[in-house]
C-alpha cells in the first residue's frame, strides 16, 4: 500500500484529500464537461462540484459526492480553486483511458490550499506517478438563479431517445429551437439548417418518456454550438430530465451510472438567444 | 413569417433573378440549363401546387433507398429527385459529367405512391413534371446510419409540400419519435445519360459478389483500372499513367475465365479504362441485393454502364472511358462514325411515357459534355472547359447524340457522356459557339417555329 503509507504522515498539511479505487469514475465524469481549457473547483464536505462555463451563456456543472471517493476531508467550510481542465484529465488518465479488465488507477488527490498546486498521486500496478498541477485563481461562476418554483415544463427521457437527436443534429443550424407543450406536438426539437428545417417529435405517451409535466406551450432557441457539448453528457447518461422556467432558460440534468454502479449527475443550464426577428415589427 | 409575405415578393425576385440572368453571359447560360433555371419557364409557373409526388416505404426499403443515395453520394454533390409513372428514380451526375447514375425504385416497392404531372394550361402546354434537384449534403444525413436506420423506422414517407420548393422526408421511427425534415429543393431538369446499351457489341454479365472481389484486390489509392477482353478471357488490371514512377506503384492483374460470367457476349476486342470509385460506390449497393452486375461497353472512350436490373429496383451507371489516343489518330474516322448513336433505350421509355399523357411534340436538347483528362493537375484546368457545354436549339421527336469531332490532345482523355433532358422541355440558346456537334437529320427544321413563342 505505497499510497497509504505515503501519504499517511503528510495529511494535516491538506485541507482536500480524496482518494478514489477507480479514477474512471472522476474521469469519465470530468469529461462529460470538458468543452472547455479551465474549470472551477468547488469542495465541501458533501462532494466536489466542477463548473465550466462558456458564453457567459452556458454552465455545466458535475457533482461528484462524498460518497462517490473511499476517502474525502475538506478541513474548510469549502474549498475552491481553478484548474486547467484539459490537463487534469491527462493526468488522470496517464494510464490510459480505456478500462482494462482487473486492472484500475487508484487516486490520491491532494490539496494543500490558496497558492498550492493540486497534487494527484496515480498507481495502477504498483507504479505510482505524482503529477502537480498549478491552481489559478477562482472565478466568479455565473448564477442562473434557476429555481425550481419557477420551471413550467418539464420532460424526463431515457438518454437513448436523445442520444441520436443529439448525435443527427443539423450543426449549419444556429440555433436549436425547443417546444415543449400539453398539447401536440408535446416535445419537439427543431433546427433550421441550410438545407431546411428538421423537427423531431416525441409524443407525451413514448415509452421513453419517463415523465411528462408541461404546463404552458413553450418554445425557446437555443445556440446549438452551445447546446452540442452536452452530448458528452448525454452519452454517458441513463436518463435526462429536461426543464425550461419562466425566463425560458433550459436545464438539462444527466443522472450518469458509474462503473460501480453510483449516481452522479452533471447539470447544463442554458440562455435561451435573443429572438431577432421577435423583436422587430 | 415569411408565409405572410405572401408568394408575391418570392415571384418579383425570381423574375429579377431572370432579368440578370439574361444579362448574363452565354457561358452561364449555358449552365442554367442544367440548373433548370431557365428565366422563361420560371416565371410562367402560376401554382406549384400542381406537382406532387408522395411515396411511402416500410422500414426494410428505407434501407435499400439509403443504400441507393449512399452509392450515389459517391458521384455528385447533388441528387435529382424525379419521380415518374413506373417508379422514383433517383439520378446523380458529377461536376465533370464523366459519371452518371440513376437509380428507379417500382412503384412496386412503395407501400405507397402517388404521383401526378398535371398539364400546365399555358402557351406552351406542357406537362409540368416535378424538376427537383437536392443537395446531397443535405439528403446524406438524413440515411447516414443505415443499420441504425433499419432498427429504428417504421415507416419513411417523402412528399412535396404545396406551393413551396421543398421535399419532406419523414421517419417514423420506434417510440412513437417522427423526425421530419423539410429540404428546399432546386427547380431544375433531371439529366439523363445517352447511352444505348443494346448498341453495345460486349456484354458481360456477372456475380456482383464476384465483381466485389476483384475490385478488393485494388489498392483504395488506385484511381483507374482497365478493362480488357477478348472472346477468351476478360481481364482486370490497373490503369497506370505513363509518367508515374514505376517504383512506386503496384500492378495489379486479374484474368477471369469466360465461364465466370453469367452472360459473356464479347462482339469486339476491346479494352476500356474507367474510374474505380463510382464502381466502388455501385457494388457496396449491389453487395445486399444478390442480382447480378451486367456491364455493357464499347471501344475505348465510348461510356461502359453498370447495371442491375432486378425485381425492387433498377439501376445504372454509366462512367466515361479514357479515350485512346493511338487508335482514334490512327482511325478518327471509325470512331466519329460509331458514336453516333440513335437514341437511348431510357430515353425511349421516357419520350414513351410522355406521349401518353399528351401529344405535344417532344424536344430534348442534346448536351455535349466537355471532356475530361484524367491527370490530377489538369483536373482545374477543365473546370473552365466545363463552362463550354453546347447546347444545340435542337427541337425533334428523336434525340440524337450530337457528333463530336475528335478533339486531339497530347493527353488521352475521358470521353464525356452525352446529357438530354429527361423529360422534354424546351430550350433555346443564342450560343456563339463553334458547331463542336452536328446533328445528323434535319427533322429539326419542322419544329423551329413553335419554339420561337417561348422567348
Amino acid at each position: 500500500m505505497p499510497l497509504s503509507t505515503q501519504a499517511e504522515d503528510g495529511n494535516d498539511q491538506y485541507i482536500l484529500v480524496a482518494s478514489l479505487d477507480n479514477v474512471r469514475n472522476l474521469s469519465n465524469i470530468l469529461k462529460a464537461i470538458h468543452f472547455k481549457d479551465h474549470a472551477t473547483c468547488f469542495a465541501t464536505t458533501n462532494g466536489i462540484k466542477v463548473t465550466v462555463e462558456n458564453a457567459k451563456c452556458l454552465q455545466a456543472n458535475a457533482f461528484i459526492q462524498a460518497g462517490i471517493f473511499q476517502e474525502f476531508v475538506v478541513q474548510e467550510e469549502s474549498v475552491t480553486f481553478r484548474i486547467n481542465l484539459t490537463v487534469l484529465l491527462d493526468c488522470l488518465t496517464i494510464f490510459g483511458s480505456a478500462p482494462l479488465p482487473g486492472a484500475s488507477t487508484a487516486l490520491r488527490m491532494c490539496y494543500q490550499g490558496y497558492g498550492y498546486p493540486l497534487t494527484l498521486f496515480l498507481e495502477e500496478g504498483g507504479v505510482v506517478t505524482v503529477c502537480k498541477i498549478n491552481t489559478q485563481e477562482p472565478e466568479d461562476t455565473l448564477d442562473f438563479d434557476f429555481c425550481s418554483t419557477n420551471v413550467i415544463n418539464k420532460i424526463i427521457l431515457q438518454s437513448e431517445g436523445l442520444r441520436e437527436a443529439f448525435a443527427e443534429l443539423d450543426m449549419t443550424s444556429e440555433v436549436l429551437q425547443i417546444t415543449m407543450s400539453p398539447e401536440k406536438p408535446y416535445f419537439r426539437l427543431s433546427t433550421f439548417g441550410n438545407s431546411g428545417s428538421s423537427h423531431l417529435d416525441y409524443p407525451k405517451d413514448s415509452d421513453l418518456m419517463e415523465a411528462f409535466h408541461c404546463n404552458q406551450t413553450q418554445t425557446n432557441r437555443y445556440k446549438i454550438s452551445l447546446l452540442k457539448p452536452s452530448t458528452k453528457a448525454l452519452a454517458l447518461s441513463c436518463k435526462v430530465s429536461i426543464r425550461t422556467d419562466n425566463r425560458g432558460f433550459l436545464s438539462l440534468q444527466y443522472m450518469i451510472k458509474n462503473e460501480d454502479g453510483q449516481i452522479c449527475f452533471v447539470e447544463y443550464y442554458c440562455c435561451p438567444d435573443e429572438d431577432v426577428s421577435d423583436s422587430e415589427p | 413569417m415569411a408565409g405572410s409575405l405572401g408568394v408575391g415578393p418570392a415571384r418579383k425576385e425570381r423574375e429579377a433573378q431572370g432579368a440578370s440572368e439574361h444579362a448574363r453571359g452565354v457561358v452561364a447560360r449555358a449552365e442554367e440549363v442544367f440548373l433548370g433555371r431557365d428565366p422563361g419557364l420560371c416565371s410562367e409557373i402560376p401554382d406549384r401546387t400542381l406537382e406532387k409526388m408522395n411515396c411511402e416505404m416500410g422500414g426494410h426499403q428505407v434501407k435499400v433507398f439509403g443504400r441507393a443515395i449512399h452509392a450515389l453520394a459517391r458521384i455528385s454533390e447533388e441528387l435529382w429527385l424525379d419521380p415518374t409513372e413506373r417508379g422514383l428514380a433517383l439520378r446523380s451526375v458529377n461536376s465533370c459529367r464523366s459519371a452518371y447514375a440513376s437509380v428507379l425504385f417500382p412503384t412496386s416497392f412503395f407501400q405507397l405512391y402517388q404521383w401526378s404531372a398535371t398539364l400546365q394550361i399555358c402557351d406552351s402546354n406542357m406537362p409540368l413534371h416535378l424538376k427537383c434537384k437536392l443537395g446531397m449534403k443535405s439528403v446524406l444525413p438524413i440515411f447516414r446510419c443505415l443499420n441504425i436506420l433499419e432498427r429504428n423506422v417504421e415507416k419513411c414517407s417523402i412528399f412535396t409540400s404545396a406551393n413551396t420548393c421543398r421535399v419532406i422526408f419523414q421517419l417514423f421511427c420506434k417510440h412513437g419519435i417522427i423526425k421530419t425534415h423539410n429540404l428546399s429543393f432546386q427547380e431544375s431538369e433531371p439529366l439523363q445519360a445517352v447511352f444505348a446499351k443494346n448498341m453495345c457489341p460486349n456484354i458481360l454479365k456477372v456475380q456482383s459478389r464476384l465483381l466485389a472481389d476483384i475490385m478488393i484486390h485494388f489498392p483504395l489509392s488506385q484511381e483507374e483500372i482497365t478493362l480488357a477482353v477478348t472472346p477468351m478471357k476478360v481481364c482486370f488490371k490497373s490503369y497506370i499513367e505513363d509518367e508515374i514512377d514505376f517504383a512506386k506503384c503496384m500492378y495489379t492483374e486479374m484474368h477471369l475465365d469466360p465461364d465466370e460470367f453469367d452472360y459473356f457476349q464479347i462482339g469486339v476486342d476491346t479494352e476500356v479504362t474507367f474510374c474505380l470509385k463510382e464502381l466502388r460506390g455501385l457494388l457496396a449497393f449491389s453487395e445486399a441485393t444478390i442480382a447480378p452486375v451486367s456491364i455493357y461497353f464499347d471501344l475505348s472512350g465510348k461510356p461502359v454502364a453498370f447495371s442491375i436490373d432486378e425485381m425492387v429496383l433498377e439501376a445504372t451507371f454509366v462512367l466515361a472511358t479514357l479515350a485512346d489516343v493511338q487508335s482514334s489518330r490512327s482511325s478518327p474516322s471509325s470512331l466519329c462514325l460509331s458514336q453516333r448513336l440513335k437514341r437511348s433505350d431510357l430515353m425511349k421509355s421516357k419520350a414513351d411515357a410522355g406521349d401518353d399523357l399528351t401529344n405535344t411534340e417532344k424536344e430534348s436538347s442534346t448536351v455535349r459534355a466537355a471532356s475530361k483528362r484524367p491527370s490530377r493537375h489538369e483536373r482545374q484546368l477543365d473546370a473552365t472547359e466545363l463552362e463550354s457545354f453546347y447546347v444545340p436549339a435542337v427541337k425533334r421527336l428523336d434525340t440524337h447524340i450530337a457528333e463530336a469531332t475528335e478533339n486531339y490532345q497530347v493527353y488521352s482523355k475521358f470521353c464525356s457522356l452525352f446529357f438530354g433532358a429527361v423529360s422534354p422541355k424546351q430550350h433555346d440558346f443564342n450560343h456563339p459557339w463553334i458547331n463542336l456537334a452536328t446533328v445528323s437529320d434535319s427533322e429539326e427544321d419542322v419544329s423551329n417555329g413553335p419554339l420561337s413563342q417561348v422567348f
